[in-house]
């Protein structure tokens, strides 16, 4: 049944491949669109997250067609932009993106990308249209144009690092701890004796790409990055370990094992490691038990974000920081295939207590659902704030949109993520608890 | 507070009512009869459309025909063959238009326009009749030459919303159908019925007619009338398929000027009289595809009999 849409937090296909290109250092994106993506791009994406974002709006190259390029086509507007970006933008790869129109008229993309490497120039593209879907969506067909476009600009690498792991499903800027949560993975997987690629954040470039095929495992963080998992399987034979969300705390220990064992690494290191790991954690748990008890932290809780952050921090927060998680709220719109596998996983996180497990993107739908549940702690997004401050309740922000925290490595993954995660949690709740008793 | 926001309200209903007047005063204001023909390509609609204008022009009135088909030949004949720039081609190599830049003088006065637009495969063709019927507004071709009759002729079938806009936004009154006793002929006819009928309860064009082309067979004009009823419509005229025709766009011209004194002319000429003198019109009821599939099956049946009976009578002669 159609209805009304307010404050979706998930935005286009356009801007999904803009932030993963973006993401990737010497990727020079070049938006083939009308006037307006871009800025949509800065205004909606990189701005809301976690104020982590270029001064000013990003430098992005679009071509800006007007209607006598919608008439007439587009192509000759897209072959000047490609060849006066090269001349200003230095870079080791150009990406043309598209945007509605130039896809409605039919613009041959694939051509100009063709032309762009006849003159020696390293293009790929991804036919982007907001219309064809989210921000998700975008990831994914940007992904999926790295993959197949990169081996016809340059050949295979010939050697490779041994015990290389490609890290997927985290999405640039739609999780605001984006940078933080891969550097924490990247310190986890070297911490077994494993060499991660990033391919996203600092220090990673084309050439981290030109690596995925040498890997040994692909391992997946969200959903989201099941397809280039399964790509990468099609065409390199590559096994993937699937997760549904972000390895937090004890679940970190988990995969860590698991790697272990199917990668046949050194057990005794991967042991040693995660026992000084949980040691480390243990003992922020003991020093944090004062004023958990103290300030009432033990509560039941609501979380909004996409599906990653959720699985990661109501598993965490309610196996092994005792809060209940009363109801999750997944805003991804994950794929048909695993909402059931998410739903059987999440209503169960406590033995003997049932959580709520919704699928919605509708702030007014999820305000409305967060004024039901009568949760005491709201975990959510920047749009959640106006609904804590009517209900009186404690809140953190942590998911996307993030307008009102400034994010540049914090992480919530991993060990040391699970640490920021609890310290950030207790602050807003002793600030809260002084807020009202104290003052 | 409320004091000014109930001044903000009074100048936003001030105006809504100030564009809904000048809306309603260009309402008023359109000068002449705006007419729009379509049909199935290749059956007939630039040589009908060009021969109800000269017929119309002969008769004394003053006539634009606008050419909406990216193949940009409909005013060919109107013009001795000479080529004419399009709209949107000039728009693209310079930003300010002149009417003469864009239109030319054809026989008996006629103003003949062509929006033109992209080459096959490649940009889109809906939005250039859109930008170039835009510009025609801005240009205010209108108000300039004061027609009595503008004629838009347009591309084949109505593939999408760029091709509908002559019919929608009240821009023609009246939309005409050129069509054959082909089956796609009728196919596309029907889909015309269906932008019709969408379109005209909020204020687009309504359906003048059915012009039946091409008549050959002794059962076309059955069929045609058939459908026409089956619809909810009726037949305007029927052009029989004629040498002359074919002649006189050889020479570059209109029956009307190359054999005026023809029965083909007189054909022409009693369509553009129709046109004048009435102003008929009706929403039409196109079938869906099921009914348009079990009619069309019926008709074959029948043809199979009335050509059967044809060869017979041919043979007793």
């Amino acid at each position: 049944m159609p209805h009304y849409l307010e404050g979706s937090r998930n935005s286009c296909a356009l801007h999904g491949a803009l932030q993963l290109f973006e993401a990737i250092e010497g990727v020079v994106p070049v938006i083939h669109s009308t006037a307006g993506c871009g800025v949509q791009y800065y205004l909606g994406g990189t701005r809301m997250s976690g104020g982590n974002d270029p001064f000013g709006s990003p430098p992005v190259s679009s071509s800006n067609i007007g209607q006598k390029h919608v008439v007439f086509g587009g192509g000759s507007r897209l072959r000047e932009q490609l060849k006066n970006t090269v001349k200003v933008v230095q870079g080791d790869l150009y990406a043309i993106v598209t945007g509605c129109s130039t896809e409605m008229v039919g613009d041959d993309i694939p051509a100009m990308a063709r032309e762009g490497r006849d003159q020696d120039w390293p293009v790929i593209y991804a036919n982007t249209p907001g219309f064809s879907g989210d921000v998700h969506h975008g990831y994914h067909l940007a992904v999926k144009a790295l993959i197949e476009q990169l081996p016809d600009i340059w050949k295979k690498p010939e050697e490779f690092p041994s015990g290389l792991v490609n890290i997927w499903g985290i999405i640039p800027n739609q999780d605001p701890f984006w940078r933080g949560n891969l550097q924490e993975l990247g310190r986890l997987l070297e911490g077994i004796g494993l060499v991660p690629n990033l391919l996203l954040g600092s220090e990673q470039s084309v050439a981290s790409w030109q690596q995925i095929p040498g890997a040994v495992l692909n391992l997946v963080l969200s959903p989201w990055g099941e397809l280039p998992a399964r790509l990468l399987e099609e065409r390199y034979a590559t096994s993937s370990i699937i997760l549904d969300g972000l390895p937090i705390g004890t679940a970190t220990s988990t995969l860590l094992r698991r790697l272990t064992e199917q990668l046949k690494l050194d057990t005794i290191r991967t042991e040693a490691f995660i026992a000084r790991e949980d040691s480390r954690l243990n003992f922020q748990f003991a020093r944090l038990a004062d004023s958990y008890y103290r300030a009432g932290f033990q509560r039941e809780f609501t979380l909004v974000g996409e599906s990653a952050q959720v699985v990661g921090i109501a598993e965490f927060l309610g196996t092994s920081f005792g809060l209940l998680p009363r109801t999750l709220i997944l805003t991804d719109n994950p794929p048909d295939s695993v909402r059931q596998r998410l739903v059987t996983r999440l209503a169960a996180i406590v033995s003997g207590y049932d959580s709520e497990v919704i699928f919605s993107e509708d702030r007014s739908e999820i305000s409305d659902i967060i004024r039901s549940s009568e949760a005491q702690l709201i975990l959510g997004s920047s749009l959640e704030r106006e609904v804590s401050v009517e209900l009186g309740i404690p809140f953190l922000a942590l998911s996307f949109p993030l307008a009102d925290r400034i994010v540049l490595e914090r992480s919530y993954a991993g060990y040391r993520g699970a640490t920021t995660l609890l310290e950030d949690i207790g602050t807003a709740l002793l600030a809260f608890s002084r807020e009202y008793h104290l003052c | 507070m409320s004091g000014n926001r109930l001044f903000v309200f009074q100048k936003i209903i001030e105006s809504v009512v100030h564009i809904s007047n000048s809306y309603r005063q260009d309402m008023s204001e359109k000068i002449g009869k705006h007419l729009a023909i379509y049909g199935k390509g290749g059956i007939g609609k630039s040589t009908t459309t060009s021969n109800i204008s000269a017929a119309l022009a002969d008769s004394g009135y003053r006539v634009i025909q606008i050419g909406c088909d990216p193949k940009s030949d409909s005013t060919t004949i109107l013009r001795g063959g000479n080529d004419l720039p399009t709209v949107l081609d000039t728009l693209r190599e310079q930003s300010k238009l002149r009417i003469e830049d864009i239109s030319a003088i054809g026989f008996g006065g006629v103003l003949c326009i062509e929006a033109g637009g992209p080459v096959p495969g490649v940009g889109c063709a809906g939005r250039g009749i859109n930008a170039a019927v835009e510009l025609l507004q801005e240009l205010k071709v209108f108000d300039e030459f004061k027609p009595d009759f503008v004629l838009y002729d347009v591309l084949g079938d109505v593939v999408c919303g760029g091709f509908a806009v002559p019919i929608r936004d009240g821009l023609a009154d009246r939309a005409f159908v050129v069509t054959s006793s082909d089956f796609m002929a009728i196919f596309a006819a029907n889909n015309l019925f269906k932008a019709v009928n969408k379109y005209a309860p909020s204020g687009g064009a309504r359906l003048g007619g059915v012009i039946a082309n091409s008549i050959l067979a002794a059962y076309a004009p059955s069929l045609i009338d058939d459908f026409a009823e089956k619809t909810g419509t009726s037949v305007i005229g029927y052009v029989p398929r004629s040498l002359v025709v074919a002649q006189s766009e050889l020479y570059g011209k209109t029956v009307i000027e190359a054999a005026p004194q023809s029965e083909q002319a007189q054909v022409y000429r009693n369509l553009a009289q129709y046109i004048d003198e009435n102003d008929d019109s009706v929403i039409p009821k196109p079938l869906n595809s099921p009914e348009l599939k079990k009619w069309a099956r019926e008709w074959g049946d029948r043809i199979f009999e009335v050509e059967t009976g044809v060869v017979h009578e041919m043979a007793s002669i």
